[in-house]
């Protein structure tokens, strides 16, 4: 029996070579498979043939044959074949480093395709010093969704830990600050959201047909999971020495000031009072608030619950 | 490897040796990320690829000679298939993600980056990696890797109270998912240490060239619990379930109400206790006790400054 790799590449070729759909009578005699065992499990297998080449993104196409009540099957060349991409030999060679130092599954492949047609890989003078690595699977969830413009139904947790279905168009996919994003429009809300994609609790399941929307012209998905930009406000810190250089890459500066025993005061730019309110909790006794005052009497009512806390578990 | 990924492969194998007439079995198992036996494997199946049932059958044919290939007879697959979306959406988000950070190592990416979004349809309004610029040390310690120098680092690791001195042979940096990571030896521990960018106070490169060279190959960093660390319980609320994110867990235990019951183990009890503090009251230490009162007395001692009869006023 012909191995399973040779029946499905040549059944890409006879479906590529199709001129009008094909039948599976015609895919028989243009192949010699599906020919053996009774019509029935032959055409299971068929099925399941076209199924596998479907998922491995060959467009195998269902239409009606002419004068007859039988279906036929096509792969139109134009969706199958992937147009030239100028690529230079030095690119190429950028390409494959870059895919080498990162390690991504499935992109060796990928990037085979694109450079099939192009120059080979140019040397290249660098010894790249960084590597990187992108923890792209999450992606996979949402790719077909994003790419082929189909509304999507998933169960999400909200922040505050409770579930809610949500029913989206997704615009597209962001990395920050090492959480993946899905970009969509939200139909309850009527409005573009950002979901986080290790919040969701179920796969994504298609609710719409392909290209059912166009993501709006002026859309940026970046500001989308940015949230507004936000000057944030000037604190004032009271610092001990061992926790200046913390503050001072995060862009602090010390005033020259000094607190009567003997500690130095900063400032710290841009801060956001409350998203960057743990940021300041977890510099424990190395810094006291000093202003804005409310930031401070936050911090303080947020040290008096972890103290009550802690006590009652440590008194349990 | 699965027959699905044979198939894809020798799809694009096709289009591949059309271009390269008499490429040798190392150079295709190269492009391909594959080993020989693979690529010899492929070319067996190949040479009864076609159309079998035609006539005699209209079969592609693969001509061997010494260690050199070649392919003919195959138009009809002239030109690879297109990627699926996940196999774009993958690469596009890589290649970016890495143009970003080598911008000035490997100009070249950033033109490719271009093509390889617009052939694919995937402009950088559906997918994106926002990177931030990194920790200002970043430059200093590249140039140190790349001329092999060694560095003084003062840096606070997470069981550290404040920055320590450490001389260290810088072998690589390492981003991870927009983390930024130096790997090396260093030497006063006598072995290889992974180092967070954001804990580093101040770097001094030195004249001093590496003791220890870089290993071929540097596995990415990541932090592997011990059987050594404090095992940890905690109870979060639903607001807390953040720190999910910020911890390596062992088990995580969900409730009906949205909070959780998390364990893990730890070689840096202070500064866990120090991520409860961060935490505002949402989360809990159960277990062990030591901790929650680590937790206490840490909270208590922040608190001391703003009483009204405190040091300060």
């Amino acid at each position: 029996m012909t191995p399973k790799v040779e029946r499905l590449v040549n059944l890409t070729v006879a479906l590529l070579e199709a001129r009008v759909p094909l039948t599976l009578a015609e895919l028989k005699r243009r192949t010699g498979y599906y020919a053996s065992g009774d019509p029935a499990s032959a055409r299971r297998m068929f099925e399941r043939d076209k199924d596998e080449l479907r998922r491995l993104g060959v467009p195998v196409e269902t239409r009606p044959v002419p004068h007859s009540d039988e279906q036929g099957y096509l792969v139109p060349r134009g969706r199958y074949e992937l147009p030239d991409v100028d690529l230079t030999g030095e690119e190429v060679a950028a390409l494959a480093l870059a895919v080498r130092l990162t390690g991504t599954q499935g992109t060796p492949l990928a990037l085979a395709k694109l450079a099939a047609r192009a120059p080979d890989p140019a040397d290249l003078a660098t010894r790249p010093t960084t590597r990187v690595e992108l923890r792209a699977d999450p992606v996979d969830a949402v790719a077909d969704a994003v790419v082929q413009r189909v509304p999507v139904r998933f169960t999400y947790r909200r922040a505050d830990g409770s579930e809610a279905t949500r029913t989206v168009d997704p615009y597209g996919v962001v990395q920050r600050r090492a959480a993946w994003y899905l970009v969509a429009r939200d139909h309850d809300r009527d409005a573009v959201r950002a979901f986080r994609l290790d919040r969701m609790r179920d796969v994504p399941v298609a609710v719409g047909d392909v290209g059912s929307y166009d993501p709006p012209d002026d859309l940026d998905i970046a500001d989308a999971v940015s949230g507004p930009q936000d000057p944030g406000v000037e604190v004032e810190l009271a610092v001990q020495p061992r926790a200046s250089w913390a503050l001072a890459i995060r862009g602090g500066q010390d005033t020259g000031e000094r607190t009567p025993d003997g500690r130095a005061i900063w400032t710290l730019p841009g801060l956001h009072p409350v998203r960057d309110r743990s940021f300041l909790l977890g510099l424990g006794p190395d810094v006291e608030v000093r202003a804005p005052d409310t930031l401070r009497q936050a911090v303080i009512s947020a040290l008096d619950a972890v103290a009550a806390g802690a006590d009652a578990e440590v008194a349990r | 490897m699965s027959a699905p990924d044979d198939v894809a492969r020798m799809l694009t194998l096709v289009p591949w040796m059309l271009q390269r007439p008499g490429a040798s079995h190392a150079e295709i198992a190269d492009a391909f990320g594959v080993d020989v036996a693979t690529v010899r494997r492929d070319l067996e199946h190949l040479d009864f690829c076609g159309l079998p049932g035609l006539g005699g059958g209209d079969l592609f044919e693969v001509m061997t000679v010494g260690n050199r290939v070649v392919l003919r007879m195959a138009d009809e697959l002239a030109r690879p298939l297109r990627p699926t979306a996940r196999e774009a959406m993958r690469l596009v988000l890589t290649v970016d993600a890495v143009a970003d950070l080598l911008d000035e190592e490997l100009p070249a990416l950033r033109s490719a980056v271009t093509k390889v979004r617009a052939a694919l349809d995937i402009p950088e309004s559906t997918a994106d990696v926002v990177g931030s610029d990194g920790p200002s040390t970043r430059s200093t310690l590249r140039d140190a890797v790349r001329d092999g120098r060694c560095v003084r680092l003062a840096y606070q690791g997470r069981a550290d109270a404040e920055p320590v001195d450490r001389d260290v042979d810088p072998w690589g940096l390492h981003v991870v998912d927009g983390s930024w990571y130096l790997q090396g030896h260093d030497h006063g521990a006598g072995d290889r240490r992974t180092f967070r960018l954001d804990r580093i106070a101040n770097v001094e490169v030195t004249d001093a060239p590496l003791r220890v060279p870089a290993p071929d190959h540097l596995e990415p960093p990541r932090y592997v619990p011990s059987d050594d660390d404090l095992a940890v319980v905690l109870d979060v609320s639903p607001r807390g379930r953040w720190l999910e994110d910020a911890i390596t867990l062992d088990a995580v235990e969900e409730r009906d109400d949205g909070s959780a019951r998390l364990e893990l183990r730890t070689d840096a009890p202070g500064w866990l206790a120090r991520l409860v503090l961060m935490a505002a009251g949402e989360a809990t230490v159960l277990s062990p006790h030591s901790l929650a009162e680590e937790v206490a007395a840490t909270a208590r001692a922040a608190l001391a400054w703003y009483e009204p009869d405190g040091t300060v006023g």
